[in-house]
């Protein structure tokens, strides 16, 4: 009943062979759209912590459209900052010294981390590179422009419009975003300095939802079973206010005004249907393709941006102003608005 | 009495009493989730309400069903580390089903019999995600931890692909009622939970195929030689593994009235830790899935807890993570003092 030698040999072999080819096929694939653009004069990349996340993903969206639309010339190579799953320094500083060594001219940049992203942002620098950071900035490193939202001001918008829809206070709940993330960091200390200016609004209940939305609905339900009656309930960005409607509404609390933050197309069609009562926009299409022109004006055009940093200021969306945000037409809150040219 | 000369001492010695050490390694894993939850109910009144514990067990079951499959999984020794990964992909594609296209934000969930297409298409794809795991590690012999380590990245990849990274949302009432409601006062996915628990249990316990598996676990090379087709069962196990995600996929969908991108991230490891937790060996062969049960409402009862408190955030994951160890410590030296 035992095996043969041969016969063993040979199932080794079919499973190396099965493994090898395996391996080279997964290696190739990254690298086939890469091979077809081979033609461009210009290579820009654009980075961004993980497209996981529909934020990042509307993001690269736009920025490969405007490429596409207004520089020809330019090939446009996407980068997933994400690994397994999550948003990784680790994989978005490999993606950066992957493209120092292809040679890619321009890097558009939304690193994940402050700081840890700064030793690969420094070397493209050093290589050559032009660099325009967008979204979140990077540490000491003295890039071509930084192209950012205040997220700081968006948490005071959050909080200002708290303290006007609860003009006779009351307990509040805040969802923070992923710890140790610039965006959650921010968004949190604009916020927290408009209420800690004030003394009838209070955030009994201060937690991380990790600014997704399935944590956002098991930490809400903890937190309403020991504070049952929230004012408000305040998120650090819309996929979490969604899992917080889902939760207050299981718990019979409908009419509970909740905040969200990024204007993505769900929470606008939310804000027009009532369940959610505002978010903020704070233009990610626009950052990246300002992004991009200031990268590709130095490239193309050798010319340098007027400052260095450019700062979009977020406004706050609520029924009353759904039209100005960014993806309204998509979301379907508003009609698009006809072109010059038709 | 009338032992023979041959019968070693110890034997006799713990005939005479009851094995109060042997009694709390069984139990062990009760014993801690009974101490954590008197600890919670002492501090948080909050914690002690039927709500408060029905709500605990329902966000434990979307892992938790994980879990029982993952249960038969260990049980034979082997990892399933993709199951958040199959859970999101069920579920984005569960959601178009249920939307009648690939549609994204328009596209209308007619609710009714495209309910249970959808429910169909998320077993199915989990079925799928299974045997095609299984056949990979029990006939093309690539070992379990590697084939699902490149699911975890496979499956969450093609979860992006599928709806071109948006996720899916807004569903008919008939939808979301499977994820929202209750029958009596118990939510519907605690229910499944429980009961996909006990199914596991008797399986495991009572039929000829529990005992397979044990067998499988405990000793491979023997149990090939006595005649059991270890191919078969170890794939089965996996096919198992991806109907958990199947229907933990669906559930969750519709809890949260959306199929998302990031559905699912460490749910395996949380699955994994419920079943370590419950007392069942990584080196398969022993354990089983009441156990599993218990570890997972004990991981539930800890994040509920430590929220209603207000621990700081970045307090949980390490007292979660130290309970965890603990747990699992104290069960390891109790079971090794049984000889």
């Amino acid at each position: 009943m035992s095996k043969s030698i041969s016969e063993v040999t040979q199932r080794r072999a079919t499973r190396r062979t099965v493994i090898k080819t395996a391996a080279v096929a997964g290696l190739a694939v990254p690298f086939m759209p890469r091979m077809a653009g081979a033609q461009a004069k210009y290579k820009l990349a654009f980075s961004v912590p993980g497209l996981n996340f529909p934020f990042f993903v509307h993001m690269m969206d736009l920025a490969k459209k405007h490429v596409e639309e207004k520089y020809p010339d330019v090939e446009f190579i996407s980068l997933d900052g994400q690994e397994n799953g999550a948003p990784s320094s680790t994989k978005q500083s490999n993606d950066i010294d992957a493209i120092i060594a292809q040679k890619v001219n321009a890097l558009v940049i939304s690193p994940n981390d402050v700081a840890a992203l700064a030793p690969a942002v420094q070397a493209a620098v050093d290589a050559g590179m032009i660099v325009v950071t967008v979204d979140r900035n990077v540490t000491d490193v003295n890039t071509l422009a930084h192209v950012g939202a205040d997220n700081v001001e968006g948490g005071r918008l959050q909080g200002r419009y708290l303290i006007e829809i609860l003009p006779d206070g009351g307990d509040i709940i805040e969802l923070q975003g992923q710890p140790g993330a610039a965006p959650a960091i921010d968004r949190h200390k604009g916020l927290d300095e408009i209420l800690s200016a004030q003394d009838k609004i209070k955030v009994v209940v201060s937690q991380t939802a990790e600014f997704a939305r399935a944590k956002a609905v098991s930490v809400l339900e903890a937190a309403l079973a020991s504070n049952p009656d929230p004012k408000a309930v305040v998120c650090a960005n819309d996929d979490m206010a969604f899992g917080a409607i889902e939760a207050l509404s299981d718990a019979g609390k409908s009419g509970v005004p909740i905040l969200g933050f990024d204007a993505l197309p769900e929470a606008l069609q939310d804000i027009q249907a009532g369940t959610q009562a505002a978010t903020v926009e704070q233009f990610p299409g626009g950052q990246s393709t300002q992004a991009i022109d200031i990268a590709l004006a130095k490239l193309i055009d050798g010319k340098d941006p007027a400052q260095h940093d450019t700062y979009l200021t977020p406004i706050l969306i609520t029924k009353d102003n759904l039209a100005d945000a960014e993806r309204a037409v998509e979301a379907g809150v508003a009609t698009p608005v006809a072109s010059p040219t038709s | 009495m009338s032992a023979s000369s041959a019968t070693p001492a110890s034997i006799s010695e713990e005939q005479r009493g009851i094995d109060y050490a042997g009694l709390i390694g069984k139990f062990a894993p009760v014993i801690f989730l009974l101490l954590v939850v008197t600890f919670f109910s002492f501090f948080e009144s909050g914690f002690r309400t039927t709500t408060n514990f029905l709500n605990i067990i329902r966000a434990v079951s979307f892992f938790g069903i994980l879990a029982v499959g993952m249960t038969f999984v260990i049980l034979t020794a082997g990892i399933d580390l993709s199951v958040g990964s199959a859970l999101a992909f069920c579920g984005i594609v569960c959601a178009s089903a249920a939307k009648g296209s690939r549609a994204l934000l328009s596209g209308k969930d007619e609710g009714g019999i495209h309910v249970l297409y959808a429910f169909l298409a998320a077993i199915g794809v989990g079925l799928l995600i299974g045997l095609i795991h299984g056949v990979f590690i029990a006939y093309l012999n690539v070992p379990a931890f590697i084939v699902t380590l490149g699911g975890l990245g496979a499956w969450r990849g093609a979860t992006l692909l599928w709806s071109n990274g948006q996720p899916i949302s807004s569903f008919s009432k008939d939808f979301t009622h499977w994820g929202k409601q209750d029958i009596g006062q118990v939510p519907i996915p605690v229910i499944v939970f429980l009961g996909m628990g006990l199914i596991a249990h008797i399986v495991l316990k009572y039929t000829r195929y529990g005992r397979w598996v044990y067998a499988l676990g405990g000793n491979a090379e023997a149990a090939r030689l006595s005649g059991l087709n270890t191919r078969q069962i170890t794939s089965s196990v996996y096919v198992i593994s991806g109907f958990c995600a199947g229907v933990s996929g669906f559930l969750l969908t519709s809890r949260l009235n959306s199929a998302e991108q990031v559905a699912g991230q460490s749910y395996e490891l949380q699955a994994i830790a419920s079943v370590v937790i419950g007392g069942t060996s990584l080196f398969g062969g022993s354990g089983g899935v009441l156990g599993t049960l218990v570890g997972a409402v004990l991981i539930g009862v800890l994040n509920n807890g430590l929220v209603q408190m207000n621990v700081s955030a970045y307090y949980q994951p390490i007292v979660i993570g130290v309970i965890i160890v603990l747990s699992v410590y104290v069960d390891q030296v109790v079971k090794s003092r049984r000889r």
